[in-house]
């Protein structure tokens, strides 16, 4: 087991710890309970595949699966540390390639200890499972320092590891050590950076904003990755890595740059003062932050009490324009309650936002990769006389996937409010709830993507958006016929169904014929106004029919697969 | 009794969360082998008070004896004689109950292999022998709860701290459980119960403390209370001592808003 073999690693400063007034074998077995707890929690960067295999009793209790799903987890953090080993032997321009390196570096290590260490830095459960034994408070706060560090260890490893051998076998040892040394005062900067930013959201927020902040990191860090995966390659192209690099005053605020620049002062000899003040930066900043924070601790803990208290606050005025939405799509006042109700869910249950945000982020910037792809071939001039504005159908491609999502949620078992309440048929429930999604996710972004397609291509391409437009409800409902019924947010995520993402698949190929015919009625004269009448009958058909049909069917739970 | 050490000594216990006083100046003995029943309504300080007993609420002035340490003395092996079953099961879920149990026996110092086996016996008696290798996250209400009294009693503790113990439970396992309080005390351990539920509490209990607005209304057993307030239940004299007397009002008006369409 991996958790026995960190613990025997850390055994050997067992001395340090005791003479620092530790209890070591007592943080030991605190730190083995956390390590157990922490291969059990499926981290974000992850999350999307079904790691987890139970096995169930006839009790229907879970037995424990062996193997630690955190470790797991860490060859995606070696594929990206791959990803930095060209721009590390790119050439002898450190200044440029190593800020890059630790900028890029810097980003990924500290949202991944946002967002998959949040809950340890804050677990209050720690206050009155550990706090009411008697081990002193020394050796709990070390128990959570070096369990972060742990953390930090493992995944800066292997982020580090391959650009530090390319370093090594490329540019020599000194260029080894430096790199090695920079990227442990790194962590300690990312770790207490992190501490602070709580500290203060806690002290002037209440737990429920941080828990919020929290989340958005998480979607930041999806869409980042995926996006990342896009831009690498198109890297070097963006940034000139042999021009001649003149650091100006403000560029104290960018810290990856003070990480870049001891390798220009200790390779390269330069002893320009900005260098040499950056350098100096690299080592005393990380080191003070540390001594705050090692001040600060006992404070932090008194704040992480409001994570824990129930404020009792008065319901934001907002939701009046949900409110007039619903009164005005829906048919029924069934489906009117059912629209708040998913238009709510979606805005505030954070492990739906979590895993469907993050594609609502792509989806805008989608489009836009292809203008790229093109843009030195014609210019800004080129695109805008073309018809790249059907782009603009790649930001539907989140609807399957968003369709299927909305059968989840991370409160999954609140759905025995369906079994009970006197609900006649499903009709209602699934208009309503898709007609949220419509008017509370997909329409707002399309508004927000056609605002920026009309800047580039100018109102010529109005009547097109339209089209597109009334294109969105259709092809929603030609995804919700296609794909498996359930009630809305009555499942566990870990539910989800390789099979039924399959579907997603020919889902986007319809989405393509949608294009299709779009591009073929540019061809012919008025054809862009028949696309939309044509697009408005089979939407006012397809609304009417489709849910009668299914609307027979039994209200059961959402277990069964129906349609 | 009165002549023997008090294993708990309060003095003059004040406590200010922001601008408001949630303790106003307990004074409260308790000797060995005795049951208190700690009531009062809600918010009237009786968690803050075991919470400040167990170290975990910091600035209260006052003094609070353990055992005959002062427990702002900075020295925590007081802690090592008290259990604790909080109001809210907080436990960490993803472990088995195995797992749990023994890292909690660690901490007050039992090896793994002994907390281990008290465990396990311990788990056979509550009926939960077929869940001890199962996640805690998967546990119903009461077998959570279960957990939480084994948790607090690994360690053969001299006081226990029980804040509504029998949440979840069934009426079985309160029968036992009941009976086990009993025993315990009778075997010289101290109890500190806090409850809701009056019925149990005048059952159980061989000192009842009052709480209200952060100070002792009542301290005594429940005859001396009885005879006190002329009223029949514990339930009534609660009522009568925590000026309550609208409940009839709160009821109807509460069923007559029900009742409109």
């Amino acid at each position: 087991m991996i958790e026995s073999r960190i613990l025997k690693g850390l055994d050997l400063f067992r001395g340090g710890f005791e003479k620092a007034g530790v209890d070591y074998p007592m943080m030991r077995s605190i730190l083995q309970i956390k390590l157990i707890m922490d291969g059990r929690r499926v981290p974000t960067i992850v999350a999307g595949g079904n790691s987890r295999k139970k096995r169930q009793t006839s009790l229907g209790l879970t037995y424990v699966e062996e193997g630690n799903s955190f470790i797991r987890s860490l060859w995606l953090y070696a594929l990206m540390g791959l990803m930095l080993v060209p721009i590390v032997l790119y050439g002898d321009n450190y200044i440029f390639q190593m800020s890059i390196v630790f900028g890029i570096m810097m980003f990924l290590v500290m949202t991944s200890l946002i967002s998959d260490f949040s809950s340890v830095l804050l677990d209050i459960r720690d206050k009155t499972i550990l706090f009411t034994k008697p081990v002193n408070r020394k050796t709990i706060n070390m128990a959570k320092l070096i369990h972060i560090l742990i953390y930090m260890f493992f995944v800066t490893g292997t982020l580090a590891a391959p650009s530090l051998i390319a370093g090594l076998v490329d540019h020599g040892v000194l260029f080894f050590l430096i790199f090695l040394v920079e990227t442990i005062l790194m962590d300690v900067l990312i770790v207490v950076l992190t501490a602070v930013l709580y500290f203060f959201v806690l002290k002037f927020f209440d737990g429920e904003k941080l828990k919020d902040m929290i989340n958005y990191v998480q979607i930041a860090l999806s869409i980042a990755i995926t996006i990342g995966y896009q831009l690498v390659s198109r890297l070097f192209n963006l940034v000139n890595l042999t021009g001649h690099f003149q650091p100006k005053w403000w560029h104290i605020f960018l810290p990856p740059l003070w990480f870049g620049s001891p390798f220009e002062t200790l390779l390269h000899g330069t002893r320009q003062s900005h260098y040499l003040i950056f350098t100096m930066l690299v080592i005393v900043v990380p080191v003070l932050m540390l001594f705050i924070y090692i001040r600060m601790m006992p404070a932090f803990e008194r704040n992480l009490q409001k994570l824990s208290d129930q404020s009792v606050r008065a319901g934001r005025a907002g939701g009046r324009l949900t409110d007039l939405i619903a009164k005005w799509v829906s048919g029924s006042r069934e489906e009117e309650t059912f629209f708040r109700f998913a238009a709510k869910m979606m805005s505030t249950e954070r492990d739906f936002k979590l895993k469907v945000y993050p594609t609502l982020g792509f989806s805008i910037i989608f489009p836009f990769i292809f203008f790229f792809l093109d843009f030195h071939e014609g210019g800004l001039q080129g695109i805008a006389s073309s018809r790249m504005y059907l782009f603009i159908y790649f930001c539907a491609l989140l609807v399957p996937t968003v369709v299927m999502m909305l059968k989840y949620s991370g409160q999954y078992k609140g759905a025995w409010i369906y079994q009970i309440a006197p609900i006649s048929h499903t009709a209602p429930i699934y208009k309503g709830t898709l007609k949220a999604f419509l008017a509370r996710l997909l329409i707002p972004m399309f508004i927000l993507e056609s605002i920026i397609f009309l800047a580039i291509f100018g109102v010529r391409i109005l009547p097109d958006l339209l089209d597109v437009l009334l294109m969105l409800p259709l092809y929603t409902l030609i995804s919700f016929m296609v794909l498996r019924k359930a009630l809305p947010f009555s499942e566990a995520f870990e539910a989800t169904q390789q099979k039924e993402a399959m579907l997603t698949i020919p889902l986007m190929l319809i989405l393509g014929v949608f294009a299709g015919i779009h591009y073929l009625s540019t061809e012919i004269p008025y054809g862009v106004y028949i696309y939309m009448g044509l697009l408005l009958v089979l939407n006012v058909a397809g609304w009417k029919t489709v849910f009668r049909r299914t609307s027979s069917s039994q209200l059961t739970s959402g277990q069964e697969v129906d349609g | 009794m009165e002549n023997r050490e008090p294993v708990i000594t309060i003095r003059d216990l004040r406590m200010k969360y922001s601008d408001r006083y949630v303790l106003n100046g307990i004074d409260l003995e308790v000797f060995k082998g005795q049951i208190i029943g700690y009531i009062g309504p809600n918010g009237a300080g009786k968690s803050t008070t075991v919470k400040i007993m167990l170290g975990l609420v910091e600035g209260y002035t006052g003094e609070v004896k353990i055992l005959g340490t002062d427990i702002s003395s900075g020295d925590i092996s007081y802690k090592r004689r008290i259990g604790y079953v909080p109001e809210i099961a907080e436990v960490y879920d993803t472990l088995t109950a195995k797992e749990y149990l023994t890292f909690i026996g660690e901490l007050y110092g039992i090896t793994r292999e002994a907390a281990d086996e008290k465990a396990r016996r311990l788990v056979d008696c509550f009926g939960l022998k077929e869940a001890y290798n199962s996640r805690i996250s998967s546990y119903s209400k009461g077998m959570r709860q279960k957990v939480m009294i084994i948790s607090s009693l690994l360690h053969n503790p001299d006081i226990l701290f029980f804040d509504e113990p029998l949440s979840g439970l069934d009426a079985n396992s309160v029968m036992v459980l009941k009976e086990i309080l009993t025993l315990l005390a009778e075997q010289g351990k101290t109890i500190f119960y806090s409850s809701h539920i009056m019925d149990v509490v005048e059952k159980i209990s061989s000192r009842i403390v009052l709480l209200g607005g952060g100070q002792i209304l009542a301290d005594g057993t429940f005859s001396e209370l009885k005879d006190r307030s002329k009223e029949g239940s514990l339930e009534q004299i609660f009522n009568q001592l925590t000026g309550f007397n609208e409940h009839r009002q709160i009821a109807e008006a509460f069923v007559a808003a029900v009742q409109e369409a």
